[in-house]
């Protein structure tokens, strides 16, 4: 993490015109007036939207690959914060301030980091629009990982401010544990799990098992209801099930999947009609891919995922952009971040030697995916692939045999590596 | 420069291929460093790892990167996490995985033990150097690996999994090392384990 931290500091001074309004702006934190082309294109150039792990990813690697190639990201915050560990927040195991990193590392890379949306993407022209202005590229990978379906659970919508998600990390992180903090011991504390697919399948129940452990430790006469819209565990289930036998107060009722909810009353309503009282309320939505990609019509009939060529990640839409990450579907992989990295990763690859006229290489991506259940304890899932006729196909899957501490240092180790291939 | 290569690419075919030769010649070019990407997750660019957990595997010599590949796949080394990408390794390709992480250039660890850990781990390396030799750098004819600027909670790990019988079970190779490991107690593993990690 020193790494990280110290080149925070060594902000690029701006090289050349346009390129030095564009790190100053992200510097800054206020955007320039953006009008037409406020960026002229001077030679190759690869935009990327969304600096998340597939973005952040892919923006690094596509210039780790070829320098001669500009690469502008587009990333409306100021800062990464880590979703996987962020469970931990929740328990206090982990500050927030331990997850969250600048982009400096990736404008050593020279990467231009500018910190808006994009609105509108425009294929034909090649154009991706920003406010009231564009930027052309040759190659446009989005990374917009998920958007909630809001309007899926009955009064959610307006009730946002109060019913939290938590299911992108930062202020909802923040204020989840907050939440948690302040509520009466013998209070009840309701997670509710959205249907598949959805980020991180494993993630509710290491959720499950942070918040159960802190009630455990700090509210003993405290609950914990799980409601979950699936019909069983949906990852690492044996070793969650196992790990719940620690947690006697925590109730776990499958098909269960809660359609109203009622900040009025605090109650969540099944879609049985059961209705279930809480103190506090951890409704994780069901997800679609990020609103870029459905506004630019790179979902398909569905309206919620992206469905991509598994060597190149090119939309199967549109030509010249590529999808990675979260939003894309039809890969045998799961919604994680190591496969959002490996993802950003190939897809960098790819559109190098695309742009190079150069024959793409076949890489499969990886699946690493640690999950903490208690405060010093996790367990672990690892999938390999490989490319068979042009699709990405399983080679297998393992689990480790138990939870215990040696996997959590390995998920310690997996962190700081990680964090640093997306970032430094 | 950009100019240059859009004015010369546009002009002259053979200028294409040179230019865009030239401009490809990144460090992912080859045919190992475009496999390894699975690999810098958990084990750094280039092998390189930051963590104190995984092992560098920047320079790594090729004899034993395919050994450790062969032994985590067959399941002779357990581990839930290599077992699956040692499967993957061998499926794009041993032998280029071998030579790109073999040519890359190895940092030692940025981890630091504290110097009297490293000194009590010197005064108990005499056993160690018979087979890893005086300088920690290991011995091919004796299957013994280069332990020198190894992250020292790697090395600490490995000799635990020794001593417990836990690293290639019913390897006959190794019985006199796990053997030696049972009589070394737990701290004194990390004091070795700060030793070698030091080691230049």
């Amino acid at each position: 993490m020193t790494r990280l931290t110290r080149r925070e500091f060594l902000r690029t001074s701006g090289t050349g015109a346009g390129l030095g309004l564009l790190a100053a702006a992200g510097v800054a934190g206020c955007a320039p007036a953006i009008k037409g082309d406020f960026a002229p294109k001077a030679g190759r150039r690869v935009v990327v939207i969304g600096g998340g792990w597939g973005g952040a990813t892919a923006a690094k690697y596509v210039r780790l690959a070829d320098p001669s190639i500009e690469v502008v990201l587009l990333e409306p915050n100021q800062q990464f914060v880590s979703c996987p560990f962020s469970n931990l927040v929740l328990s206090g195991v982990r500050s927030i301030d331990s997850l969250t990193f600048g982009y400096g590392g990736l404008r050593s890379h020279d990467v231009k980091v500018y910190h808006a949306a994009a609105s509108a993407i425009e294929p034909d022209t090649r154009r991706v629009r920003v406010g009231e202005g564009y930027l052309e590229y040759d190659r446009l990978i989005v990374s917009p990982g998920v958007e909630f379906q809001w309007e899926q659970v009955d009064g959610l919508a307006e009730a946002q401010d109060r019913v939290l998600h938590a299911w992108k990390a930062g202020r909802q992180t923040v204020q989840l544990a907050r939440q948690l903090e302040a509520m009466p011991d013998g209070g009840v504390f309701v997670l509710t799990v959205p249907p598949v697919a959805y980020r991180c399948p494993p993630g509710p129940y290491e959720r499950a098992c942070q918040v159960a452990w802190y009630l455990k430790t700090r509210k003993p006469k405290s609950k914990l209801v799980v409601l979950d819209a699936n019909q069983n565990v949906v990852s690492k289930a044996a070793l969650f099930r196992a790990a719940w036998k620690d947690y006697p107060n925590l109730e776990y009722r499958a098909s269960n999947k809660v359609v109203k909810v009622d900040p009025s009353t605090r109650e969540v309503t099944t879609d049985f009609g059961d209705r279930v009282k809480y103190d506090v309320v951890n409704l994780i939505p069901p997800q679609r891919a990020g609103t870029i990609a459905v506004q630019a019509d790179l979902v398909g009939a569905d309206k919620r995922w992206c469905e991509v060529d598994h060597v190149t990640y090119e939309s199967v839409k549109h030509k010249n952009v590529h999808v990675v990450g979260d939003s894309t579907i039809g890969l045998p992989v799961p919604k994680s971040g190591n496969i959002a990295n490996a993802m950003g990763k190939i897809c960098a690859v790819a559109v190098v030697h695309l742009l190079n006229g150069k024959e793409v290489p076949s890489m499969a991506p990886g699946n690493t995916c640690y999950s903490w259940v208690n405060d010093r304890e996790a367990i672990a899932v690892v999938n390999a692939y490989k490319i068979e006729g042009g699709k990405v196909v399983q080679i297998e899957q393992k689990l480790t045999p138990s939870q215990s501490a040696e996997w959590a240092q390995h998920a310690d180790g997996w962190a700081r590596s990680i964090w640093q291939d997306i970032l430094a | 420069m950009r100019t240059t290569i859009r004015l010369v690419a546009s002009s002259l075919s053979l200028g294409v291929v040179l230019v865009a030769g030239v401009a490809a010649a990144g460090p992912l070019d080859g045919p190992g460093a475009a496999k390894a990407l699975a690999c810098s997750a958990c084990h750094g660019p280039g092998g390189q790892s930051p963590s104190n957990t995984m092992p560098i595997i920047a320079g790594i010599a090729p004899w034993y990167f395919k050994k450790a590949i062969e032994d985590y796949a067959a399941g002779r080394r357990p581990s839930p996490e290599m077992e699956p990408y040692a499967k993957y390794v061998i499926q794009a390709g041993v032998d280029d995985l071998a030579a790109y992480f073999t040519g890359q250039a190895r940092q030692p660890t940025a981890m630091r033990p504290d110097d009297a850990a490293i000194e009590r781990g010197r005064a108990a390396s005499k056993q160690c150097a018979i087979c890893h030799g005086e300088s920690g750098r290991g011995d091919a004819a004796k299957g013994s690996p280069d332990l020198r600027g190894q992250p020292p909670g790697y090395l600490r790990h490995q000799m635990l999994l020794f001593k417990a019988d836990r690293r290639n079970p019913a390897d006959e190779t190794l019985k006199a090392l796990k053997a030696l490991m049972k009589t070394v107690p737990d701290d004194q593993i990390g004091d070795l384990a700060a030793y070698y990690s030091s080691l230049r």
